[in-house]
Formats: C-alpha cells, sequence, structure tokens
C-alpha cells in the first residue's frame, strides 16, 4: 500500500515536470526560431525607416505609428468605458442580481467572439454606417470593442477579490463610496486591472483579422487618425503571405512585435507592484 | 507616490507634444489631396501598392489607399462604391459585364524540372497522374527509370491556386513529397535534386533559365512555357491581374488606371514576378 502511494506520487511529479518542460520547450522553439530568422535585420534603421518594395526592404517605422495610435485609440475609449462598467458590476450590484447576470452573461459571449467577427461589424458600422472609411480611427474603436469583455471581467475580478473587511472598516471611518473606491479598493484591486490592460493591450496589438478590413492595408506614415494605417500583425501577415521575399522582414518584424509585448508586460507588472503590495495611497 | 505622480506626468507631457508635433509636421500633408480607394485580391494588392507609391511622388495631389481582402472584396466593393478601383485576380464572369475590366499584369505558372532530367514536355493529365500520386516514375511518362519526387506549394500561395484551378485538382488530392513555400525555394529544390518537379511562376523561371542555374520550364501539352506565350495570351496556366471600376470614373482615377497600364510599371510587375501585358 505504502510503496503503491509512493509509485503515484512519483509519477504525478514526474508528469507535472514532464508538460512543464514541454511547455516551456514549445515557447523557446517560437522563440528561437523568431530570433534566429530576425535579428540579423534588426537594426534602428529598421525601426525609423518606412517600408519599400512591398516591405521586402526598408523598415516599420510607418508601421509602428499606425500601431501605436491604434492602440492609443483603443485605451482611451476602452479604459474608462470597461472601469466603469466593472465599478458598476463589482461595486454597486450584487453578484445574483438579474441585471448584473444580464451584463455578465453579454460580455462573456462577446469576449468568445471570433476577431473576424468583429473586424466585418466595425467594416459595417464604423467605416460604412458612421463614413469613417478605412481608417486608424475605425480600426482602434473596433478594437475598443473587442477587448472591452476582457478588460471588464477582469478589472471586475480585480475587485471583488477585495475582502469585504475593507469595504466594512472604510465604511466604519466614515469614508464615502467614492473615496472608498479611490484610496482603499483601487490600489488594492491593482493587479487585476493590470492584468485586464496587459491581455487587452496584448490581444489588441496581435490582432490581424479586425483590423484588416477597418484600419487597412496602407503603409504609409498616416498624416491623421482618419487615414489607413497597417498595423504590425497585418504588416507579418502580408509579408508572409502575399509578398514573395518577404519573408526575412516578417520574421524582424515579428520580433519587434515579441519585444513590444514583453515591454508592456514588464511595465506594467512594475507599475502594479509600485501602486500595490499594500502600499496605499496616503 | 510623488515619483510615480511625476513620471507619469513628464509622460503624458512626452506624449502630448509628441502628438502636437506629429499632428504638426503630417497632418497638413493630406489636407487637400485628392483620395483614390482600391481594395481587393491580395495577390495584387502588393503590386499596387509599389505602383501607387511611385504614382505619388509624381502626383504629390493624389493619394491612393490600397486596401486587400481577397477579389470578391474587391468585386463588392466596385459594386457597391466603397471602393474606386476593386483588384480582382481572375476572369470576368458573364454577369459581371455591369464593371469595367483592366488586365494590368498577369500571374503565370510553369512547371519546372532539373536540367539532367531528358523530359521536355509533359501532358495535362500526365501532370495530374503526377502530382495525384498515380504516377511515381519517370519511365512512366518517357523519361528515365527514376522515382519522381513531387514538390508542392504551402496553402496560401497564389501559385497554388493557379495550378490547382486550371488541373482541377483537390488540395487534398495532391501527393507531395516536399512542400516548399515561394518560388526561389522551389527552384532551388530542383536544382538540387534531378528527379524534382516543381511549379514557380513562369517569370521568375525564365530568368533563372537564362541565368542557366540548372532547371528548364517544361512545355505544357505543346504550347511552349515562356514570358512571350504568357504575354501573347497562347499560354493556358496563367490568370489575368485586373482591376475593374463601375460607371465612368473620375479624371484622377482614370489617370491612375492609365499609369498602371504603362510601360513605366514594368519593372515593378517583372519584380513581383508577374508578366506585363502587351
Amino acid at each position: 500500500m505504502e510503496i503503491h502511494r509512493n509509485i503515484t506520487d512519483k509519477l504525478l511529479v514526474v508528469g507535472v515536470w514532464v508538460t512543464a518542460i514541454a511547455v516551456t520547450c514549445l515557447f523557446a522553439w517560437i522563440l528561437s526560431d523568431i530570433l534566429s530568422n530576425g535579428l540579423k535585420n534588426l537594426s534602428w534603421t529598421f525601426l525609423i525607416e518606412s517600408p519599400h518594395d512591398a516591405g521586402r526592404s526598408g523598415g516599420i517605422a510607418s508601421v509602428l505609428v499606425s500601431t501605436c495610435l491604434i492602440l492609443i485609440i483603443c485605451l482611451v475609449v476602452a479604459l474608462p468605458l470597461g472601469f466603469g462598467t466593472a465599478v458598476l458590476l463589482a461595486e454597486y450590484t450584487s453578484e445574483d442580481k438579474l441585471f448584473g447576470r444580464i451584463i455578465r452573461c453579454n460580455l462573456d459571449v462577446l469576449a468568445g467572439v471570433p476577431s473576424i467577427v468583429f473586424g466585418l461589424f466595425g467594416n459595417a458600422f464604423f467605416c460604412i454606417y458612421l463614413g469613417m472609411g478605412f481608417s486608424i480611427l475605425s480600426g482602434g474603436l473596433t478594437l475598443a470593442c473587442m477587448v472591452l469583455p476582457i478588460l471588464i471581467r477582469s478589472t471586475e475580478a480585480g475587485f471583488r477579490s477585495v475582502s469585504d473587511d475593507y469595504r466594512r472598516a472604510a465604511a466604519g471611518l466614515g469614508m464615502g463610496r467614492a473615496r472608498t473606491l479611490v484610496y482603499i479598493l483601487l490600489p488594492v484591486a491593482a493587479p487585476g486591472l493590470a492584468v485586464g490592460i496587459v491581455l487587452g493591450i496584448g490581444r489588441a496589438i496581435a490582432e490581424t483579422a479586425a483590423l484588416l478590413f477597418t484600419s487597412g492595408y496602407v503603409d504609409r506614415m498616416p498624416g491623421s487618425v482618419l487615414d489607413s494605417g497597417r498595423s504590425i500583425s497585418i504588416h507579418i501577415y502580408d509579408l508572409s503571405m502575399n509578398v514573395p521575399g518577404g519573408e526575412s522582414n516578417a520574421y524582424t518584424t515579428a520580433l519587434v512585435l515579441v519585444i513590444l509585448l514583453v515591454v508592456i508586460n514588464w511595465t506594467s507588472t512594475w507599475v502594479t507592484n509600485r501602486f500595490s503590495g499594500g502600499n496605499l495611497l496616503y | 507616490m510623488k515619483k510615480i505622480f511625476i513620471l507619469s506626468l513628464i509622460i503624458a507631457m512626452a506624449c502630448v507634444s509628441a502628438a502636437t508635433i506629429y499632428w504638426h509636421e503630417f497632418a497638413s500633408q493630406s489636407a487637400d489631396s485628392e483620395k483614390v480607394v482600391v481594395t481587393g485580391s491580395s495577390t495584387i494588392a502588393p503590386l499596387v501598392s509599389r505602383i501607387a507609391k511611385r504614382y505619388e511622388e509624381t502626383h504629390p495631389d493624389v493619394r491612393i489607399d490600397v486596401q486587400t481582402g481577397g477579389s470578391s472584396r474587391g468585386l463588392a466593393d466596385a459594386r457597391t462604391g466603397s471602393c474606386d478601383v476593386g483588384m480582382i485576380s481572375r476572369e470576368a464572369t458573364e454577369n459581371e459585364a455591369d464593371l469595367t475590366w483592366v488586365t494590368i499584369a498577369k500571374d503565370a505558372v510553369g512547371l519546372i524540372v532539373n536540367t539532367e532530367n531528358t523530359i521536355t514536355t509533359l501532358a495535362d493529365a500526365e501532370i495530374v497522374a503526377i502530382y495525384t500520386g498515380e504516377v511515381t516514375n519517370w519511365s512512366e511518362v518517357g523519361g528515365a527509370d527514376r522515382p519522381i519526387t513531387v514538390v508542392n506549394k504551402a496553402a496560401g500561395r497564389a501559385t497554388l491556386k493557379v495550378f490547382l484551378d486550371y488541373f482541377k485538382i483537390a488540395p487534398e488530392e495532391i501527393r507531395a513529397d516536399i512542400i516548399i513555400g515561394d518560388n526561389q525555394h522551389g527552384i532551388k529544390t530542383v536544382i538540387g535534386n534531378p528527379d524534382a518537379i516543381c511549379y514557380v511562376s513562369v517569370g521568375t523561371a525564365e530568368y533563372e533559365v537564362k541565368r542557366g542555374t540548372g532547371i528548364k520550364l517544361l512545355d505544357i501539352g505543346n504550347i511552349e512555357s515562356s514570358i512571350a506565350g504568357v504575354m501573347s495570351g497562347a499560354y493556358p496556366l496563367s490568370r489575368p491581374l485586373n482591376l475593374v471600376t463601375r460607371g465612368i470614373p473620375s479624371d484622377t482615377v482614370l489617370a491612375f488606371l492609365e499609369y498602371c497600364q504603362s510601360t513605366a510599371v514594368h519593372d515593378l510587375i517583372r519584380e513581383e514576378y508577374f508578366v506585363e501585358v502587351q
């Protein structure tokens, strides 16, 4: 009996290790592939030059600018909306009320909708109905619709994870709801918020299908947010699928994308650590 | 806490000033220019993007926005008027006569083998048999007694689509020994393997044949595979790259369409591995 249990325990340990190593190896393989093929072209000029010859030569400056503009619009629209909804769901409705359940159900369905559907919706609504055409603005707004569910749900989870003792203590000290939210709940829930923002940015920056029909394919330096601009993932997609001889620049662009994601991840972790970890405001 | 606040303030101010400078520098450029929107085939989009860039250099008052999304999208957008010019990489069908079609180039596919191979021509049926795995030895189609190495393109390649469409083979019927990516990859594979057969863009293949790199183009049926054959329209294994417009286009659009058909863009067409039309 004793021996039998020993074997089961050991098998479990081995199994857990094997899966963890397998996952790490897979990631390392992808990363080494991108690094080995992309690193040789990566240079400062690659980042500050615009694409030439359909992207085979030149850099990705205009693509980076378009991507940033799309991302800024997406966050400027999605963050206040997402934050407000999350506060409402977590603080002003109880978990089993019908109203909250309806909103949550809607959000969960929205979160599962494939991005191409958001792309077609964005094209029909922002580009054609609202007359924005293929533009960075319609791309950013479409992305905002797409990341809202993720943003709301993880922010809400962040607020819910805060123990009710905090709220009671704040109420006991005579703090109003707004003050409690800003000075007590927000710092404690910061990691949840950061996770939501990082997931949202990650999904937005890696998006291809939703942007192909909204922000478009033009690789010129955008003059305004009403111009069409190619996002970084669309550039990678186009170089690898439609442009013969574009592979090496596709790899380099993919490397830049990975670096961007890592930087965003680290920055948000750093900011979260500064904000939370028990350091309440004041 | 103060540090964070100051840091955020600096970042915010940097963003705002960068944005202001940016708008000041670039936003004025696009103020009073005429915009032409081109949408459609992802095969044609890189070519038209490059043509558009060159055209904008000499016509600073015109901006050409090239979008992609596939031939069907080009057709639909041209009809609804969401774009000025649609890009369609196939022949016009009967019920599409409401649009004006202009062929700017051709995308032709030729079969290549190693120069050591004694075969010079293959009939359509023989090519189908080789690619579906019914024929696996060169002796069965009149060559030496050696096994055939079938080289196929990866899914999504434009040449794959032209090849499958012409020979009416379903993608899952193909029995390939090697799957490759682009034309250069195919040519290198055939140079290194005397038993290989592969299909690549005729433009690229003829260039390599002239350089004497060790490949040759096979005739299909009795039709010679060459750029000249593609130009004259005698060579069957090709598809036209069309620009379509609906109704009477504006002068700007007409001027751009004329430019796309002019000899000034032939070098771009060749560089994208297509063949210009006469």
